[in-house]
């Protein structure tokens, strides 16, 4: 009678099991976790309810670390073959990261077919998540862009214009900058310049004119590398004259004392965006979001002007599925979802991060897109059009570490600890033991 | 007679181990479960040690020895064998021999001034009339519990140039300039020392604290008839009593002292330790050469600094045996 029962009850459960399989199959309700690690704002809390609705049975578990340290831990997964199922990887690491497209899924294979989206997104971002052998591991995110935030009411009150068109005008170069810089100080109040000789505290035009370098270095053609074709590239660093015209040209800004030496994302930055120590911040679109979260009381004093000297761009990244990825197609759909154009054009209305998905810049919703914290500009309108003017730029494999002993050294320029031929001197020697 | 007295008992004498032999079942499973556990059963007992030891330190150990041979990125498929290059290049670098220097400020600025802080505080709170004993010795315990990334940040804020609450104060105090903690280098260093001392200080206050409460409280009574004034006892009885326990303190300073990595990484806030490598220590170096990829060149690194650890080490050791034997003599 046992017997019978539980051959019975067998008989239940082998029938049941492929019935319960195939149907939530079709709704595809096997709950799945994908594992997401990035750094800083890259997927927004947003992206992660809104997909929640369209797929409850997909839970997203997102590791959030540092800039470098998300980096290194990837390197570490992949060594241990134990990695997430979406990791992003940033721009001045993802020179290092084409040399080994080995470790990372090759996107253009079926079944993720990213030739069908590429025309979606703006060709040089594209470019900066294609593998040494044209593999591609990436999908773009946003695009950084780089603009000229500026402080109306401190523009007023040092014998400046405010309106956007009229301030771009004052800077179509570089030297027209710092120029307007100068004019700015000496308009200087008593108040200013006594905290400076007083208390230590000096007002200035820019937040740090540091900034500059990579601003410049960006509207070029080329960095530190010459795509030959080879795996990691050929190193033109000392050899590029825009490597060496960004470094003079940050020096002089530097030299001319328009800048409050203040670094970013410090506390004293934060502090002193607050207090007005310092009129304009070289702006990414990511930026303004920043500035909102740290300084939500100077509300409307804020504005965006065009960049001097044309477009530019600091950071970005790609969503990348590594080789040894869990579950790759899960992934796939998440990326597809989430950096889609309608997708972009959400996270942009409420984060600011600007879609690298160039074919919404002529989209009314981003176009027409104005920004009460930022004085009702256009931000959509112009971010938009200075990222198209940027040429594709080879990133190459230790980039990060060169902009690292060039920063140092124009700190050290910045400091009055070294004159700027010295610094570029030291910093080459140093790239050259670093990277060859 | 004796011999034939003897002779019959030889035989018995003889029988006697047979005898023990059925006897000591009874008595034996003891001393035979015990000796077997110490022969073969007391590794096994030991294994998770050992295999833990194995894997995680000496294999690692021995793993970056090999590489500290080899041309190694991480993500490489092939590494190049180099020999004894990365030697060479590591004994002739000044960015090497800079973080050495750095290392030592730190540790020197960071150590001694501690060392005489937890020692008043110590003797503060050996005081037998001192009220809420617990709690003061609790407290002590606070800043060691504390995340030293979150110490990191607050002392970062602290220190910074234009809005930093230790400029402001310098400002109250009538001296108004600003000093650049992040980009000069002594007081840079004097930061990331009083970054350490706040975390260490209540700790090594408190094993002065055992040491002291260990001196014989006859000691200081005896002392007293004789007249000596506290501070008297002080330098004569408590100073002397807890002479090993300041080697120890100091020889386990030392080892964390070439160590330290978190706090010159958050105030410089990137691993080449600041615009003039003025905060990069010898971990920190490390960390910045494994980063950039050049596992191999880290490993030597790595290897470099053990050399000094058991240089600095042998140091320790012959102060330590001149301490103890001349308290022997006493």
């Amino acid at each position: 009678m046992k017997k019978l029962i539980a051959r019975v009850a067998a008989t239940a459960v082998a029938l049941a099991l492929p019935l319960s399989m195939v149907a939530p199959a079709h709704a595809s309700a096997t709950p799945v976790t994908i594992s997401v690690w990035t750094y800083g704002n890259v997927i927004e809390p947003q992206a992660l309810i809104d997909y929640k609705k369209i797929h409850p049975e997909i839970t997203i578990q997102l590791k959030k670390s540092g800039l470098d340290a998300h980096h290194q831990s990837l390197i570490t997964s992949f060594l241990a073959n134990k990695t997430p199922d979406i990791a992003a990887v940033e721009v001045s690491y993802s020179g290092y990261f084409r040399s080994y497209p080995q470790y990372f899924t090759d996107l253009r294979q079926a079944p993720y077919n990213s030739g069908s989206i590429q025309s979606n997104y703006l060709p040089w971002r594209w470019a900066q998540g294609v593998g040494y052998e044209g593999t591609v591991f990436g999908i773009p995110t946003d695009v950084g862009g780089m603009e000229v935030a500026y402080r109306t009411d401190l523009f007023k009150a040092h014998g400046l214009p405010t309106d956007r068109t009229k301030v771009a005008k004052l800077w179509p170069t570089w030297d027209a900058f710092f120029n307007t810089g100068k004019l700015y100080q000496s308009h200087l109040s008593k108040a200013e310049k006594t905290s400076c000789t007083k208390l230590k505290v000096c007002y200035g035009f820019i937040d740090n004119a540091g900034t500059v370098y990579n601003a410049v270095l960006n509207q070029g053609t080329q960095k530190y590398y010459q795509n030959d074709g080879t795996k990691d590239g050929k190193l033109i660093y000392s050899t590029n004259p825009q490597v060496k015209k960004a470094f003079q040209t940050t020096a002089n800004a530097l030299a001319s004392g328009v800048g409050t030496n203040i670094n970013s994302f410090t506390n004293d930055w934060n502090v002193g965006m607050n207090k007005g120590i310092f009129a304009t911040i070289l702006a990414p679109a990511w930026m303004m979001d920043y500035i909102k979260q740290q300084a939500p009381k100077t509300k409307g004093k804020w504005d965006i002007a065009a960049l001097p000297g044309g477009g530019g761009n600091l950071g970005g990244s790609q969503l990348t599925i590594p080789k040894a990825a869990a579950h790759k197609s899960q992934a796939w759909d998440f990326i597809k979802w989430y950096l889609s154009p309608a997708e972009q054009l959400a996270i942009f209305k409420k984060y600011g991060l600007f879609p690298s998905t160039s074919v919404l810049y002529n989209n009314p919703a981003l176009k027409n897109y104005k920004d009460p914290f930022f004085n009702n500009a256009p931000v959509g309108a112009i971010y938009g059009a200075s990222v198209q003017t940027l040429h594709p730029i080879y990133e190459g494999k230790k980039e990060r570490a060169i902009d690292n002993i060039i920063g140092q050294a124009l700190s050290r320029v910045g400091l009055k600890k070294q004159s700027a031929a010295a610094a570029w001197t030291q910093a080459m020697n140093e790239i050259k033991n670093a990277v060859g | 007679m004796s011999t034939a007295t003897k002779k019959p008992q030889t035989p018995w004498r003889v029988s006697t181990p047979a005898s023990a032999k059925k006897k000591k079942p009874a008595k034996a499973p003891d001393g035979a479960v015990v000796k077997s556990l110490n022969g073969n059963w007391g590794y096994l007992f030991t294994a998770p040690f050992i295999v833990m030891f194995l894997v995680f330190g000496l294999a690692p150990v021995v793993y970056s020895v090999y590489i500290a041979f080899f041309q190694w990125d991480p993500l490489d498929m092939t590494h190049n064998y180099v020999g004894i290059a990365n030697f060479q290049r590591v004994v002739a670098d000044d960015q090497f021999w800079l973080a050495v220097r750095n290392t030592f400020s730190i540790w020197a600025l960071s150590t001694f001034p501690q060392m005489l802080m937890a020692i008043g505080l110590a003797n503060v709170l050996r005081n037998p009339k001192l009220k809420f004993k617990t709690f003061w010795r609790t407290m002590l315990l606070v800043p060691n519990i504390t995340s030293v990334l979150a110490v990191a940040i607050v002392f970062g804020q602290l220190f910074s140039r234009d809005f930093g609450l230790v400029n402001l104060a310098r400002e109250w105090l009538g001296m108004p300039d600003h000093i650049n903690f992040v980009s000069e280098t002594i007081p840079g260093h004097i930061a990331i020392a009083t970054m350490i001392t706040w975390r260490w200080l209540g700790y090594n206050a408190l094993i002065f604290l055992a040491a002291m409460l260990a001196v014989p409280n006859e000691l200081y009574e005896a002392a007293a008839i004789d007249g000596a004034s506290s501070w008297r006892q002080f330098t004569n009885v408590t100073l002397p009593g807890i002479r090993n326990t300041i080697t120890f303190v100091l020889v386990v300073g030392t080892i964390g002292g070439l160590q330290v990595f978190a706090e010159p990484l958050t105030l410089a806030g990137g691993e080449s330790g600041g615009d003039s490598r003025q905060f990069s220590t010898l971990t920190l170096f490390l960390f910045e050469q494994a980063h950039m990829g050049n596992w191999g060149y880290a490993a030597t690194i790595g290897i470099m600094i053990t050399f000094i650890v058991l240089i600095i080490s042998g140091i320790n050791f012959f102060f330590t045996r001149r301490i103890a034997n001349g308290e022997n003599v006493q």
